[in-house]
């Protein structure tokens, strides 16, 4: 991916994110459940997945939506699938929370915290005993550093000199927890990479709103894993635009996308007004435009095709069939 | 090599009767196993006295230890009486739990021994439960989890650390380090060799010390209790030991070297203490230490016997 | 060409042939692989066969991850207790996988765990916890009761495409029986008969089996007839196999080592009582362990199990039971 492929990448996932927030408004009942957004975090997704190769395994959290996009999944099925049709990605079967794209190495999810961690370490493990070379990237947030299955998979990832890039996504918040609150690193003013200390793997911190320095950094690890020495952490700093998540409430009660938990549980509009003015994706766009790697015409292009994909993906969700209620009873064995 | 000078010899000598009240103990409990009036998983501890003396000796009642599945030298030397441990071990209504938990699930609520668990690194998050507790009652008792290395390989075991240094509790991780995980070694299981390693990112004091020299144990625990005491929180405690006898009572203990006979010498706790107690001159040689624990303990299963096996069950369960 | 092993050797056998088969197979554990003379390191070499830190969590996790990604890990969790520490990753993981995904990923592996140690080793250790995971959508669960079936399931669960939950029965351990050599697959699914009878059906798995089987002799002598089911894998179960045999006997007694809420036996009984109430000439009998944990004490252990006199009890009261205040056994 050229940078010019990464912005495109990153437009389609701010696109596509956009249109999901909007869908409470505009479909109401359309999503069902539980949504998560990746705005903000845009940069960090594509800036990674960049730097691997067909062959490469990546998983996930429920905050999944970017990385099957910026790895070449279809829009239409994806957009389908959140809202529960036939012709989603996994049939309906899943939803937001559980996006799978084999073919285009995207092995899953999991929605429970922490537990995507140990099975993408296994898919690291099958990768080594293929020995082709391969390599896992491991998406997950800060929150999940907290849970046992982090401190358990990272060991053996290290004792096995497994090919694997676990990328912490740092958004500073476990829901409405703000990270100094739960985590006794942050608490002492240091970085949540400290961590890798205790696996004698290299741990780095970076700004996760630069998608070059995302590359170049999880290049560098996934170079690392490639040639079989084993794992790396890599922190990488989001700030997440939206909620944790749409609105939580019974049925009958319209879902909707609140504002972000600096300004509903700590009242610091300040903060959130900062992030705002971070936000990676215009924020790369000048980059690349003012450094003339790309004219401001082709980035205008790009966002309308972009815009122009997005309504395309709704339209086609939007006419997707139900599925047959029957067929709740295939894929339950394989 | 030793800071035995430091601590009072008073406090050595006690050490030294703890040691040989659990060394004994075990002995006995060994060669019970083997006439099989012991029955069911037994894990012993003998060449790890020194800790469980160490640590446990500077505790009170109102502090709380809990112990994994090699426990019986932990409830001895927090004051469980020997004749209702011994009559749990074997099975007997008379004992610390009537016969309902056995070797792995001792408890002696009187003397603060909350218990033993059967799931390695399962106790870890329960002292965090009672430092707590004892926090909020206003009270600057703590909590100590025993656990070996097996265990900080659990995901438990930073989910704790971590809590326990954010809210810094009173509590006192102690880690006996044998340098196996059941049957493999440590090598096997992580990079990292030190314990007190793995807890380096979280800001929370640390340390490793020779588990088989008492009296350094006393030092670094006194140490870490005193600030936990004054509500300065957490610390972790390495104590590195060596595992006299197999993993389990009848373990073949094919999977790492024998244990040479000057090796047993060197690194025995008992026996260097002794010889340090003898080098300075606070032990005659006129001491009776073990011969008084193995009268102790020939009693205690003498009492242990006496106590009738449970009729059926108890009342609760009818 | 069957001869004598053990149940333990019979299962480790079944992983080794699988293992020969196919080197997709893998087998991790905190108990295996753990020195160069591994049988099992020796033959496929330390790539397949890894043992693991005490981390429950991470080796659930990365088999199914591994299994995402091709592979048929076997994970030998040791004792089923150990199973809860990584309740997540059991129950909520890998046998989701395959549904959430809308058939497009799946998840073959198998975790292989003893249960029901009741020899001494109390309140953890000697659980029969198979309940707690039959009726789990996506996951299958497998209870070897003799050696043959022990390899062959083992076989089986390894080639399936799903999650499979191996438990063998620790008391069963060095029983000996014959096993064929060679590929041997025993079918998912389908109950054994392991004694025809015509007076009353006793069904049980694991070890209790054994115990059945022995109640079923001493009853004969009385002049009963006793038709012993193991029903093998209590997920998929077979339920008609029980329901062919109780329109037969027209009399049901259960036996089984868990507590009765959280048992097989109590939904056979509801299986039964739905779908083949009309055969039944007599209320259903289970037979379980007691509703208390395990103690550790011989005494107190024993009270709480089911054992061949509690069987034999049972099935009497089964076949001498009155329905409609009619006595149904002197009436034939």
């Amino acid at each position: 991916m050229d940078r010019t492929a990464m912005y495109r990448a990153m437009v389609r996932i701010r696109e596509f994110e956009e249109r999901v927030k909007r869908t409470f408004a505009e479909h109401p009942g359309v999503i069902r459940g539980h949504t998560h957004l990746a705005d903000g975090a845009e940069a960090s997704i594509v800036g990674s997945i960049a730097a691997i190769r067909p062959g490469d395994h990546v998983m996930a959290t429920y905050r999944c939506h970017g990385y099957p996009i910026a790895l070449g999944s279809d829009t239409t099925a994806m957009m389908a699938e959140i809202y529960g049709r036939a012709n989603g990605l996994c049939g309906g079967y899943g939803g937001s929370m559980h996006l799978a794209d084999p073919e285009r190495g995207f092995l899953g999810t999991s929605g429970i915290v922490g537990q995507s961690i140990p099975q993408a370490t296994g898919a690291a493990y099958a990768a080594q005993v293929r020995g082709a070379g391969d390599v896992v990237l491991c998406f997950f947030g800060d929150g999940a550093s907290k849970q046992g299955a982090f401190h358990e998979s990272l060991n053996i990832a290290s004792l096995w000199k497994l090919p694997i890039v676990f990328v912490m996504e740092n958004n500073s918040y476990s829901v409405s927890v703000r990270v100094e609150q739960e985590d006794a690193n942050a608490a002492a003013g240091e970085p949540l990479a400290t961590k890798a200390v205790a696996y004698s793997m290299p741990g780095v911190t970076i700004d996760g709103g630069d998608p070059d320095l995302v590359h170049t950094t999880v290049a560098e690890a996934v170079a690392r894993a490639r040639a079989g020495e084993g794992p790396t952490l890599v922190e990488s700093l989001v700030y997440r635009l939206s909620a944790h998540g749409n609105s939580i409430a019974p049925p009958g009660v319209p879902l909707h996308y609140p504002e972000h938990e600096a300004v509903t549980v700590f009242g610091d509009v300040a903060e959130y007004e900062a992030a705002l003015r971070g936000d990676p994706v215009p924020r790369f766009r000048g980059a690349l435009v003012t450094s003339g790697a790309l004219d401001a015409a082709t980035a205008d292009a790009i966002a309308a095709e972009a815009a122009d994909e997005m309504q395309r993906a709704v339209d086609g969700a939007l006419a997707g069939p139900d599925p047959d209620p029957a067929d709740a009873l295939r894929f339950v064995v394989a | 090599m030793t800071t035995a000078v430091s601590v009072d010899t008073q406090v050595l000598r006690d050490l030294l009767a703890t040691m040989w009240r659990i060394r004994a103990f075990e002995e006995r409990v060994g060669a019970l196993k083997r006439a099989d009036e012991v029955h069911g998983l037994i894990h012993l501890s003998i060449g790890g006295e020194g800790v469980a003396a160490a640590v446990c000796r500077q505790l009170r009642d109102d502090d709380a230890v809990y112990s994994g599945h090699r426990a019986h030298g932990h409830a001895v030397a927090k004051g469980a009486p020997l004749g209702r441990a011994m009559a749990e071990l074997m099975g007997r209504g008379g004992g610390l739990c009537q016969g309902m938990g056995g070797s792995m699930h001792l408890v002696d609520v009187a003397h603060g021994f909350l218990g033993a668990t059967g799931v390695v690194g399962g106790n870890i998050p329960l002292a965090l439960g009672s430092a707590l507790a004892a926090r909020q009652q206003g009270s600057d008792a703590v909590a100590v989890v025993f656990f070996g290395d097996g265990a900080v390989q659990a995901g438990l075991f930073t989910e704790s650390v971590n809590l326990a240094t954010l809210w810094r509790l009173p509590v006192l991780l102690v880690c006996e380090n044998n340098g196996f995980a059941e049957f493999t070694p440590r090598s096997a299981h992580t990079t990292v060799e030190r314990v007190s390693d793995v807890v380096a990112p979280y800001p929370l004091p640390r340390q490793t010390v020779d588990g088989n020299e008492v009296a350094d144990v006393w030092t670094a625990f006194s140490g870490l209790l005193a600030r936990a005491r004054r509500g300065e929180g957490p610390a972790l405690l390495e104590c590195l030991t060596h595992r006299l006898r197999g993993h389990y009572e009848g373990d073949p203990d094919r999977y790492r070297e024998a244990v040479s006979a000057e090796d047993r010498q060197r690194k025995d706790p008992i026996l260097r203490l002794q010889r340090a107690g003898h080098e300075a001159g606070w032990l005659t040689g006129s001491e009776s230490f073990e011969s008084d624990a193995r009268a102790e303990v020939e009693e205690a299963v003498t009492w242990a016997r006496s106590s009738p096996f449970p009729s059926s069950v108890p009342e609760e369960l009818r | 060409m069957a001869r004598e092993i053990t149940y333990i050797a019979a299962i480790m056998e079944g992983i080794h042939q699988e293992m020969a088969r196919d080197d997709d197979v893998l087998l991790i554990g905190q108990s295996v692989g753990g020195s160069p003379e591994d049988p099992f390191v020796a033959a496929f070499g330390p790539d397949r066969v890894r043992v693991t830190p005490i981390s429950e969590t991470a080796e659930i996790g990365m088999a199914a991850g591994a299994a995402l990604a091709g592979k048929r890990p076997v994970v030998d969790c040791t004792m089923a207790e150990f199973l809860l520490v990584a309740m997540d990753q059991v129950v909520n993981e890998a046998n989701r996988f395959h549904y959430m995904s809308g058939g497009r990923v799946t998840a073959p592996l198998v975790l292989k765990a003893g249960y029901g140690f009741t020899a001494g080793w109390a309140g953890q250790h000697t659980g029969s916890i198979y309940g707690m995971f039959m009726g789990v959508p996506g996951l299958k669960v497998a209870l070897p009761s003799t050696p043959a079936d022990a390899k062959g399931l083992m076989a089986t669960a390894i080639r399936d495409d799903n999650p499979v939950l191996f438990l063998h029965h620790y008391l069963l351990t060095l029983e000996a029986g014959d096993v064929p050599e060679g590929e041997h697959l025993v079918p998912f699914g389908q109950a054994a008969v392991v004694r025809p009878g015509h007076d009353v059906t006793l069904v049980a798995t694991g070890w209790t089996v054994h115990r059945a089987l022995e109640a079923a002799e001493e009853l004969a002598a009385e002049g009963v007839s006793v038709e012993v089911i193991d029903p093998r894998t209590i997920a998929p179960l077979d339920v008609d196999t029980i329901l062919a045999s109780v329109e037969r006997t027209g009399r049901l007694a259960l036996v089984d080592q868990a507590t009765k809420h959280a048992s097989v036996s109590a939904i056979i009984a509801a299986e039964v009582a739905e779908a083949g109430f009309a055969s039944l000439r007599a209320p259903i009998v289970q037979v379980t362990a007691l509703d208390a944990p395990i103690a550790y004490a011989k005494p107190m252990e024993d009270f709480v199990l089911p054992d061949v006199g509690k069987i034999v009890a049972g099935v009497r009261r089964v076949v001498d039971a009155t329905v409609s205040g009619h006595n149904t056994a002197a009436a034939r």
